[in-house]
C-alpha cells in the first residue's frame, strides 16, 4: 500500500515536471512558428498590387525602396537599378488627374481598362491599386508575389507598420532603442547598486541592514506601472526642464526608471555575493593591517566578482524585458536614437502597444512575433551567460 | 604605567586584569599574563575556555564582533594597544596572526605574501620581491614553490597553504606572531613541519600559540598557560606545567582526564 502511494506521488511529480517543460517548449515553438511567416508575407499591403510599365527593366523592389518611392525620396528609376526615367507615382485617387470621372464610369467600372492603358502609355509609372481593379489582360508588370526579405527586417532602419503601400518592419530602431535604454539603465544602476551592496554587506550595522534590506526588497515588488507613473509625473518633467527639451519623454527617462527598477535585483544579488566572502578571508586581510576599505576593494570585491557580474547581467535582463514602465516614459518614437535625450521605442513596448491592432496572421502580427523571438534570444543569451559566469566561480 | 619598577626588562606582551564580555557572557576573567621577547607561549584548555578569545584580544580582532567589551589593559612592547590613539591597522602590522584553517587569498602565491606590503603602501618592486622571497624562505616553503610563484595559492596542499599564510604574516615583519591552532587542520607531516618552523621563528619573533594538542604544546613552547572557563588557572614554564602542575585542574586536563 505504501509502495503504491510512493509510486503515485512519483508519477504525479513526473507528470507535472513534463507538463511544465512541454508548455514552455510549446510557447517557444508557437513564438517561432508565428514569426517564421514574416518572410512569406508580401511587401505590400494585403489585397493591393503594384504595377510597372512592361518595358521597365525593374521587376523587383524591396520594401524600403517602395517606401522611399512613395515618400518621394527616390524619384528616378536609375536609383533602384532601372533606366534613367523619372518615377511617376499613381494611386487610385490620382487616376482622376489622367481621366475624367465620366471616362472612369459612373460605378468606376472602367478603371481596370484605363489602369492598363495608363500603365502601357507611361514608361516611368508605378501604379498602386487594389487587386480587384486589375484586369485579367493587364498590360504591364505586376509586383504581387514579392515577399519580405530577411534584410528588410534585420537590417531595416524603419519601423512603420501602417505605411502605405509598403509597411516597414525594420528591427534596428527598436533593437537599438532597447539596447540604448538598457545600457543607460545599467550604467546608472550598477555603480549605485554596488555601492549600496558594499554598504549593506560590509559597513552598515545590523540594525540599519535589517531595516534597509526589506525596504529594498519591497522595491522589487512594486508593479512596474507604478514606476512608469512615477517616471511620467516626476522624471519626465524634470528632464524636460533640466535639458530644455521639447519633450521630456526620452530614452534617458526610460533609463532612469529602469535603473530604479533594476536596483533591487543588483543590490540583492551583489550583496549576497559579498556576504558569501568567507569571514576567514576578510580576517586574513584585516590581520595583515589592511584597513576596512583596503579589505573591501582588494579582497571582498575581487572574491565576489562573479556574483557582482551576475548581478549586473540579471539587472540588464530585467531592463531589457521591462515593458510597461518604459512604454510610459520613453516617448515611443520608432527612430534610431542618436542621443539619450531623444524619444526611443523598445521591443517589448512595441509588442505591447501594437499587438492589439495587428490583424491576426498578417504581416504586422508576424513582425511582432519576430520581435518577440529577438527578445527571447536576447534574454536567453543573458541567462546562459549568467549560468556561465556563476559556474566559473566553482572552477576557480 | 610603562615605567613599572618591577619590569626593568621590557615585556613583549603584558596583559593586566583583562576581563572580556560577549554581550552578557563573561568570557575572560581577570587574566594576567607576561611574555618576554622571543619566547613561545602555548595556550591550552578545553574548547570554549577563552584561549582563542584571549589571543584575538592581542591584535584586536575581537573589535570586529558586535557587542563585545573589554576592561583591563594589554601592553605590547610597553604600548597600551587599547589606548584611544592607537590605530588598529597599525597595531595589526606589529602583531601578525595565523588562523586555524589556512586562508590564502584567491591570488597568486607571490601576491598572497605581497599583500601585507601592498596594503602598507609599499610600491618599491624590488623591495617587495626581496621581502616576499625572504618571507617564503623563513616559512620553509621556498623549495616547494619557487617555480610557481605566479600560480594560484589554492593549488597548494593544506600544509603548504598554512606555511604560505605564515609567510604572509611574516612579510610585514611583525613583532609578535599569534597562531590560533595553526596545525589542527593539517596532517601529521605538515604539523611537524609547522612545529619545526615555530622553533626556527622563535629566534626572531615572540609567538603565542593556541593548541589542543598537548604534545605540540610541550614540544614547541617555553611557557604554557592553562585556561578553564574563562579563567587562567595556571601559567608557568612548560616543563613545570607538564611535569609538576600546581593546580589539580591542570593536572586533570593534561593527563586527559577531561577536556
Amino acid at each position: 500500500m505504501k509502495r503504491f502511494f510512493e509510486k503515485l506521488v512519483e508519477g504525479a511529480l513526473l507528470i507535472s515536471g513534463s507538463i511544465t517543460s512541454i508548455t514552455i517548449l510549446l510557447i517557444v515553438i508557437f513564438l517561432f512558428k508565428e514569426a517564421s511567416g514574416l518572410f512569406n508575407s508580401p511587401v505590400i499591403e494585403d489585397g493591393y498590387v503594384l504595377a510597372f510599365n512592361k518595358d521597365n527593366p525593374v521587376k523587383k523592389l524591396s520594401s524600403y525602396q517602395i517606401k522611399q518611392i512613395f515618400d518621394g525620396a527616390i524619384t528616378n528609376w536609375d536609383e533602384v537599378g532601372g533606366k534613367e526615367e523619372p518615377i511617376e507615382v499613381v494611386r487610385l485617387s490620382d487616376l482622376t488627374k489622367y481621366y475624367t470621372e465620366a471616362e472612369l464610369g459612373a460605378n468606376f467600372e472602367n478603371i481596370p481598362a484605363k489602369a492598363s492603358e495608363l500603365t502601357a502609355k507611361h514608361p516611368g509609372i508605378i501604379l498602386f491599386l487594389p487587386n480587384s481593379y486589375i484586369a485579367k489582360n493587364f498590360d504591364g508588370t505586376l509586383l504581387k508575389h514579392e515577399t519580405l526579405r530577411p534584410g528588410d527586417f534585420f537590417g531595416g532602419k524603419e519601423w512603420y507598420p501602417t505605411a502605405s503601400p509598403s509597411p516597414q518592419y525594420g528591427l534596428l530602431p527598436l533593437l537599438l532603442g532597447t539596447l540604448w535604454v538598457s545600457l543607460g539603465a545599467i550604467l546608472l544602476s550598477l555603480p549605485f547598486g554596488i555601492a549600496v551592496a558594499v554598504y549593506l554587506a560590509e559597513i552598515s550595522t545590523m540594525r540599519v541592514r535589517n531595516f534597509l534590506k526589506p525596504v529594498i526588497e519591497l522595491l522589487a515588488g512594486i508593479p512596474s506601472v507604478v514606476y512608469g507613473f512615477f517616471g511620467l509625473v516626476v522624471i519626465v518633467p524634470f528632464l524636460q526642464k533640466t535639458f530644455q527639451l521639447p519633450v521630456g519623454e526620452t530614452g534617458l527617462a526610460g533609463s532612469i526608471v529602469l535603473a530604479i527598477m533594476a536596483l533591487p535585483t543588483i543590490i540583492t544579488v551583489a550583496e549576497d555575493a559579498m556576504r558569501n566572502v568567507p569571514r576567514a578571508m576578510k580576517e586574513a586581510s584585516l590581520a595583515l593591517g589592511a584597513t576596512q576599505w583596503q579589505t573591501i576593494y582588494r579582497v571582498v570585491i575581487p572574491y565576489a566578482k562573479s556574483g557582482i557580474t551576475s548581478a549586473a547581467v540579471l539587472g540588464i535582463g530585467r531592463a531589457i524585458g521591462e515593458t510597461m514602465a518604459v512604454l510610459m516614459v520613453t516617448g515611443n518614437a520608432a527612430v534610431i536614437p542618436h542621443t539619450l535625450l531623444e524619444p526611443v521605442r523598445t521591443i517589448p513596448a512595441t509588442i505591447a502597444a501594437e499587438l492589439g491592432e495587428a490583424s491576426a496572421g498578417g504581416g504586422h502580427y508576424q513582425a511582432l512575433f519576430a520581435l518577440g523571438c529577438i527578445l527571447f534570444i536576447i534574454t536567453m543569451i543573458i541567462s546562459i551567460s549568467v549560468e556561465f559566469i556563476s559556474s566559473k566561480k566553482y572552477s576557480k | 604605567m610603562t615605567s613599572d619598577i618591577r619590569h626593568k626588562k621590557m615585556l613583549t606582551i603584558d596583559a593586566k586584569n583583562v576581563d572580556f564580555y560577549y554581550s552578557e557572557f563573561h568570557a575572560l576573567k581577570n587574566i594576567n599574563i607576561e611574555v618576554e621577547k622571543n619566547k613561545v607561549v602555548a595556550l591550552i584548555g578545553p574548547s570554549g575556555c577563552g584561549k582563542s578569545t584571549f589571543l584575538r584580544l592581542l591584535n584586536r580582532m575581537n573589535d570586529l564582533i558586535d557587542g563585545t567589551r573589554m576592561t583591563g589593559s594589554v601592553l605590547i612592547e610597553g604600548k597600551d594597544i587599547y589606548a584611544p590613539n592607537i590605530h588598529v591597522d597599525e597595531l595589526r602590522k606589529e602583531v601578525g596572526m595565523v588562523f586555524q584553517k589556512p586562508n590564502p587569498f584567491p591570488k597568486s602565491i607571490f601576491e598572497n605574501v605581497a599583500y601585507g606590503l601592498r596594503v602598507n603602501g609599499i610600491k618599491d618592486k624590488t623591495f617587495i620581491e626581496e621581502r616576499v622571497i625572504e618571507s617564503i624562505k623563513s616559512a620553509a616553503l621556498w623549495n616547494e614553490v619557487k617555480d610557481k610563484l605566479n600560480k594560484s595559492a589554492f593549488a597548494l596542499s593544506g600544509g603548504q597553504q598554512q606555511r604560505l599564510c605564515i609567510a604572509r604574516a611574516l612579510a610585514i615583519s611583525p613583532k609578535v606572531l599569534l597562531m590560533d591552532e595553526p596545525a589542527s587542520a593539517l596532517d601529521p607531516i605538515s604539523t611537524s613541519k609547522i612545529e619545526e618552523l615555530i622553533y626556527e621563528l622563535k629566534k626572531d619573533y615572540t609567538i603565542m600559540i593556541v593548541t589542543h594538542n598537548m604534545q605540540q604544546a610541550s614540544r614547541v613552547s617555553d611557557k604554557t598557560a592553562y585556561f578553564y572557563l574563562g579563567e587562567m588557572i595556571e601559567y608557568d614554564d612548560t616543563i613545570k606545567i607538564f611535569t609538576n602542575p600546581t593546580e589539580l585542574s591542570t593536572q586533570n586536563y593534561i593527563t586527559g582526564r577531561f577536556g
